[in-house]
């Protein structure tokens, strides 16, 4: 009944007339206010932390610290790695060190201000290349690199000997923030029954909920995550980020508990964009038909896994573009470093690879005297190509379609580019 | 601790009188004193434009006057512009021509978009583009919201 037919939007009412219920829009009688403590630092030891003054301002219900915590310490949509609340070792600027829960939001902020940390800073990197050697201060003990994929397909150094012409070159991306248009907010409290409900903007609904269960000590089933309206996440919400500290505000307090984020806290609660540094080397023959590709991408991972290993991988993945490589040769790495954790961004490590591999095909045209469209057109996927990790495609391959599209939208003639 | 003042001012229709601290923002007496939430911070500094309200019909961040900056001002929020049961025009464009998603900056770009109407019923593309610039959406649904807009300023509705 429904395909085909442009439907108007399912929740569009509620938005155009401003009674969408985004988390901030939330708000219950006897509330309290949580903020949040963040250190300035990017890696120290936390050798005191002192929370009487604040405990003791009037209008303040609770101060909680990692030792509050009836559960489990950490979190991550992959490993656990991030922590609640830093216990002694801060890994990131920004890493959360304790939470206020206060009758307003004012005195929440006061109390903040009277809560002492006394750190000692120990050596940090900021480069993934740099972490990823011997003598690198370590992120963790085990080791910063998190996260390795190796790719081999035919025989690239083969492949580089019966080139015509070899592009050899660095790129870089940087560090982008989603920057969705509503900061983070939540609302919990608890309910008739004894449960805790939490109302966030999210996009990891059951797993928000396991993790909170994990870090309250309690069962899955007294826990209730009802996703409000969310404006924007592109990514940002997968990861958790004040879920897990209204939840414990409520838990430890029995009352409602609102949290609401500023852009600038924002900023510094959620995951980034992966900044990954890749070399390519692109050899062709001079026909232009790809014959050897080598990348090796490194991906600052920041101090938390969050999905690192799964961006790195479809990073490799995509190394050699839609385009048909019979040699290939890549190398990523997730590292980890002292900088903010990066996560999920649409694309999910799709988006950086065409930087480099694209500006490749372009030079190799260049050196090549080849219009861009025609070493395109002569690589590119097909029905039955084979990829560089022997996937065969074998439906839906629109490319030399679009290819041509777009060649006409430009008034190329295409005849003479094949 | 900051003292109250009385603050009066005419809300979507209403004549609204209350004491409130004489630091608080305009956005602040809409959504916590009044709960008109329609109204959203997006920066709390004037970029994003998600708390656009109109001002005896001019749009201002609301985010960035103090409320006894617009007293006794007449003051349209998004709860102000029409209801459920009957939308107002650029609502119904809105949904028409698919330009809410997230539905975040939406409340702002309605009400730009209705101070533009009101004063130059027939704008050109160019004059939509720059009505809303100060509107950010991040979902970067434009080209769908100057659709939206210019659908009706083709329709002549003034309302």
């Amino acid at each position: 009944m429904t395909i085909g037919k442009s439907l108007p939007r399912y929740e569009g009412l509620g938005k155009v007339t401003g009674q969408a219920k985004f988390p901030a829009d939330y708000y219950m009688p006897g509330m309290l206010y949580g903020k949040t403590l963040r250190t300035p630092l990017a890696s120290a030891k936390i050798l005191r932390l002192d929370t009487s003054k604040a405990e003791s301002l009037r209008g303040v219900a609770k101060v909680v610290t990692a030792q509050d915590i009836p559960g489990e310490n950490g979190h991550g949509v992959i490993f656990p790695d991030a922590p609640i609340l830093v216990e002694d070792r801060v890994r990131s600027i920004n890493d959360a060190i304790a939470l206020v829960a206060a009758e307003s939001e004012e005195i929440a902020e006061e109390a903040l201000s009277l809560i002492k940390v006394e750190y000692e800073e120990l050596p940090a990197v900021y480069d993934p290349r740099e972490a990823m050697k011997e003598d690198s201060p370590l992120v963790w003990d085990k080791g910063n690199i998190l996260y390795h994929l190796p790719i081999r397909k035919g025989d690239v150094e083969k492949g580089f000997r019966e080139a015509d012409v070899i592009v050899e070159n660095k790129y870089s991306t940087q560090m982008v923030d989603h920057a969705f248009l509503q900061p983070e907010a939540a609302l919990s409290y608890i309910d008739e029954t004894g449960n805790l409900v939490l109302r966030v903007a999210t996009q990891y609904v059951h797993w928000d909920r396991t993790e909170i269960a994990r870090a309250l000590n309690i069962n899955i089933n007294q826990v209730r995550v009802v996703c409000a309206t969310v404006g924007g996440a592109f990514g940002g919400r997968e990861d958790m980020t004040l879920q897990l500290h209204c939840s414990l505000l409520t838990w430890l307090t029995k009352r409602p508990v609102k949290m609401v984020y500023s852009r600038e806290e924002s900023f510094k609660a959620h995951s980034k964009r992966h900044p990954i540094y890749m070399k390519y080397k692109t050899g062709c023959t001079k026909e232009g038909k790809l014959i050897a590709l080598e990348a090796e991408f490194i991906g600052d991972a920041g101090a938390y896994s969050s999905w690192s290993p799964n961006i790195l991988r479809k990073s490799a993945v995509h190394a050699t573009g839609p385009y048909y490589v019979p040699n290939v040769k890549v190398d990523a790495y997730a590292v980890h470093t002292n900088n903010p954790f990066t996560g999920a961004m649409r694309g999910f490590g799709a988006a950086q690879p065409p930087i480099a591999y694209e500006a490749q095909m372009d030079l190799l045209a260049k050196e090549l005297g080849l219009h861009p469209f025609t070493i395109r057109w002569r690589n590119a996927f097909e029905e039955g190509s084979e990829t560089a990790t022997g996937q065969i495609l074998e439906t839906s391959v629109g490319l030399k379609e679009t290819l041509l599209a777009t060649a006409k939208a430009y008034g190329w003639d295409v005849e003479k580019l094949y | 601790m900051i003292g109250t003042k009385s603050f009066e001012a005419i809300v979507n229709g209403e004549q609204v009188k209350l004491n409130i601290p004489q630091n608080l923002r305009l956005i602040d007496v809409l959504r916590n004193y009044l709960g008109l939430t329609g109204t959203k911070e997006g920066c709390g500094e004037g970029e994003c434009g998600a708390c656009t309200v109109l001002v005896d019909g001019e749009p201002y961040n609301s985010c960035l006057l103090f409320a006894l900056q617009v007293q006794n001002k007449n003051i349209l929020t998004i709860e102000g512009l029409a209801s459920y049961n009957n939308l107002h025009p650029l609502q119904e464009s809105f949904l028409e021509h698919g330009a809410v998603q997230c539905g975040y900056c939406t409340p702002g770009m309605l009400l730009v978009a209705k101070a533009l109407l009101d004063k130059n019923p027939n704008p050109t593309r160019e004059e939509i583009k720059v009505a809303i610039s100060g509107n950010l959406c991040r979902c970067t649904g434009y080209s769908k919201i100057v659709d939206a807009i210019s659908a009706v300023a083709e329709k002549g509705v003034k309302r």
